[in-house]
């Protein structure tokens, strides 16, 4: 389970409690819920665009956008049991020596059929497949296989953001050469991600493939990213950088923003109009960088929906993100 | 409302002790600060009464989800049309919007919306008809009178939901329903209001006694008791007839058809033992029901898994029908 640790204080308990007044307030947002908490503050300089260094950390941290955080993520935890209790545990399978080397397979009845890879969010730091695999009946019944990927947090890996993005795109390169052994079809690979595994959605989205796995460069046929980051500058200048030890490598090879050559994909960006300002640039932003490049790029903004409650739309087809996903894998919402 | 004062403090205060994921107990936290007045309703005081009466004191983000249900409405209309609106009774409100699937002769769910009997309109549930519409059943959302535009009484209410009801039985074939395989879905205080459909005798009408197949009512009410004894008769002119004719719980010799109840384990402690007392005495009765409880959902996210075929309201709803998500 996530929590509230922060490797640079305390003050996000604090903005934490006062966050949950946007609940409350409703659209009204950290704007309003905040201003009891902090007594006029004098802002700061400028650190990423209109932002000071409180603005930004805030920006990068969902808490004090989403005060329901924790509640919705306990409500997947609980749906992924519940369709692990009607679909039956799925299929394990290593990508990898490490102990979180391994993706869970739930696989569809139709033969040869085409496969959607999830790349789990937590801030990089927190999570596991176990606990997402809520919207894998959605898949199952429209006839896809759904894999979602374990991998090693960025508190395990020494700060280094390199080795999970390693990890994720072994998994999907595993899933490209082993699809035919579950039933799957390796030229209809669809990934999807979400928050931090949006970005790495975008990661593996802007993957070398034949240079770095020998596989052909359209091993992924189409991408959704939802909630996700494609330029790390800013979020390096945040405070995620206390446990996160980016580098000017790791930004730089890290930013899919920066590297839309290798983007061959389609791409739909999701987001919700209650996510921090932060993350609804990151995507903003990144679609209009891939459609400048002539890429074929989506978006879809879902109304009045934070963060985790984008997250959860996932598992419901007729939500945007569920839509956006089966629609990019031409499936019927079933 | 005289309580509103009160209720945004306490409301702040439970915000502030914790945030939404702690709002369940909220309440519960800000109260200790003060002391407990006499009791007036099993072990709560008249301000505890009052709370679990209100659901904002529970659920925060109230203005948030509903806000998106209407942006999600529109959406919706955006895909699958807008529906057929049609007239079932002779007063203005007395309307009812069909979204129709493509099968011929398909069953037919009814929707009866929440509000706290005081509020919202059939447009502005529109999302939850394309789980059904794709699944092959045509989907009915009423629009009724509300509690303040009837003088404080709930009875015109419950009668134009009877009576669209019947409308729907005897015009099925004319939008393609079949007048056979009619259902039930509702939430909050139309679950109060569907408690009283399933519980009527039809027979007075000239209508069959099984017209419903099924019915599922989430978060509803179910005894009308504790409701008068709170804040809500400031708005509601509670009568003793009133409460003994409308609270489903009192005539379950009349209940003719499956039962699905459902609640939220966020929900106000009232919200939640309602659907459990009506439970246990519907299985008391040996009548078939079903409890559905949704862990770690409050009342409004509760409507929301009814949008969702594979959400807890939304598969059983499609279940009870026979229906399966996949088209």
């Amino acid at each position: 389970m996530p929590t509230n640790d922060d490797a640079s204080g305390h003050p996000v308990t604090r903005r934490t409690l006062v966050g949950g007044g946007a609940a409350l307030l409703g659209a009204t947002g950290p704007a309003l819920a905040q201003r009891p908490a902090q007594p006029p503050r004098v802002k700061g300089p400028l650190v990423w665009l209109d932002m000071d260094q409180q603005e930004l950390d805030d920006a990068y941290d969902q808490a004090v956008y989403a005060p329901n955080r924790d509640h919705v993520l306990k409500r997947c935890t609980r749906n992924s049991e519940l369709v692990r209790a009607r679909l039956g545990a799925p299929r394990r399978f290593a990508y990898g020596a490490g102990a979180l080397e391994g993706l869970d397979v739930f696989t569809t009845k139709a033969a040869n059929a085409p496969v959607n890879v999830f790349v789990h969010g937590g801030a990089w730091r927190t999570g596991l497949a176990a606990n997402y695999a809520y919207a894998a009946e959605m898949f199952v019944n429209a006839g896809a296989h759904h894999v979602v990927l374990d991998f090693n947090n960025v508190l395990e890996t020494g700060g280094d953001l390199m080795v999970m993005a390693e990890q994720v795109r072994r998994g999907v390169a595993w899933v490209y050469r082993n699809a035919a052994s579950f039933g799957a079809d390796p030229e209809r690979l669809y990934v999807c991600g979400h928050s931090s595994g949006g970005h790495l959605a975008g990661v593996l989205l802007t993957t070398d493939w034949q240079k770095d796995f020998g596989l052909p460069p359209t091993v992924i046929r189409g991408g959704v990213c939802g909630s996700g980051m494609f330029d790390l500058k800013p979020a390096r200048l945040s405070k995620r950088s206390a446990y996160v030890k980016f580098t000017d490598e790791t930004e730089d090879k890290l930013s899919p923003q920066r590297h839309l050559d290798l983007l061959v994909a389609p791409v739909h960006l999701v987001y919700g109009t209650l996510e921090t300002p932060e993350f609804q640039r990151q995507s903003r932003d990144f679609a209009a960088a891939a459609k400048a490049a002539g890429k074929q790029v989506a978006v879809s903004v879902m109304e009045s929906c934070n963060h985790f409650e984008v997250m959860e739309q996932l598992g419901n087809p007729y939500s945007l993100f569920g839509r956006a996903v089966l629609e990019q894998m031409r499936l019927a919402p079933a | 409302m005289q309580h509103d004062d009160n209720t945004t403090r306490r409301t702040v205060l439970a915000v502030a002790a914790g945030g939404a994921a702690v709002a369940a107990s909220g309440a519960a936290l800000a109260q200790q600060a003060r002391a407990k007045g006499p009791l007036v309703w099993l072990d709560m005081d008249q301000q505890a009464l009052d709370d679990a009466y209100d659901q904002v004191v529970y659920a925060p983000n109230r203005e948030q989800i509903a806000k998106r249900r209407i942006a999600n409405s529109d959406k919706a209309r955006a895909v699958i049309g807008a529906p057929e609106r049609v007239a079932y009774g002779p007063s203005e409100i007395e309307k009812l919007d069909i979204y129709r699937t493509k099968q011929a002769n398909a069953p037919v769910n009814i929707f009866v919306h929440g509000g706290a009997w005081r509020a919202n309109r059939a447009e502005d549930y529109a999302c939850l008809a394309e789980p059904f519409v794709k699944a092959g059943a045509h989907y009915v959302i009423l629009d009724f009178t509300n509690v303040d535009d009837a003088g404080g009484s709930l009875f015109p209410m419950v009668e134009q939901v009877r009576r669209a009801v019947g409308w729907v039985y005897k015009n099925a074939k004319s939008f393609g329903g079949d007048p056979n395989r009619l259902y039930l879905s509702s939430h909050s205080s139309g679950s109060h209001i569907g408690g009283c459909v399933v519980t009527h005798d039809w027979r007075k009408d000239n209508l069959p006694a099984d017209i419903l197949k099924g019915a599922i009512l989430g978060s509803g009410m179910y005894d009308l008791k504790p409701v008068r004894l709170s804040k809500r008769s400031k708005y509601v002119k509670f009568t003793d007839e009133m409460e003994e004719a409308l609270s489903a719980q009192r005539h379950i010799d009349k209940l003719n058809l499956p039962l699905i109840l459902a609640y939220g384990t966020y929900e106000t402690p009232e919200f939640q033992r309602q659907s459990r007392d009506f439970y246990a005495a519907v299985k008391a009765a040996g009548k078939p029901v079903e409890l559905l409880v949704g862990e770690g959902y409050n009342h409004f996210e509760m409507l929301e898994t009814l949008a969702n075929p594979y959400g807890l309201l939304g598969r059983a709803a499609l279940a009870q029908m026979g229906l399966t998500p996949a088209a």
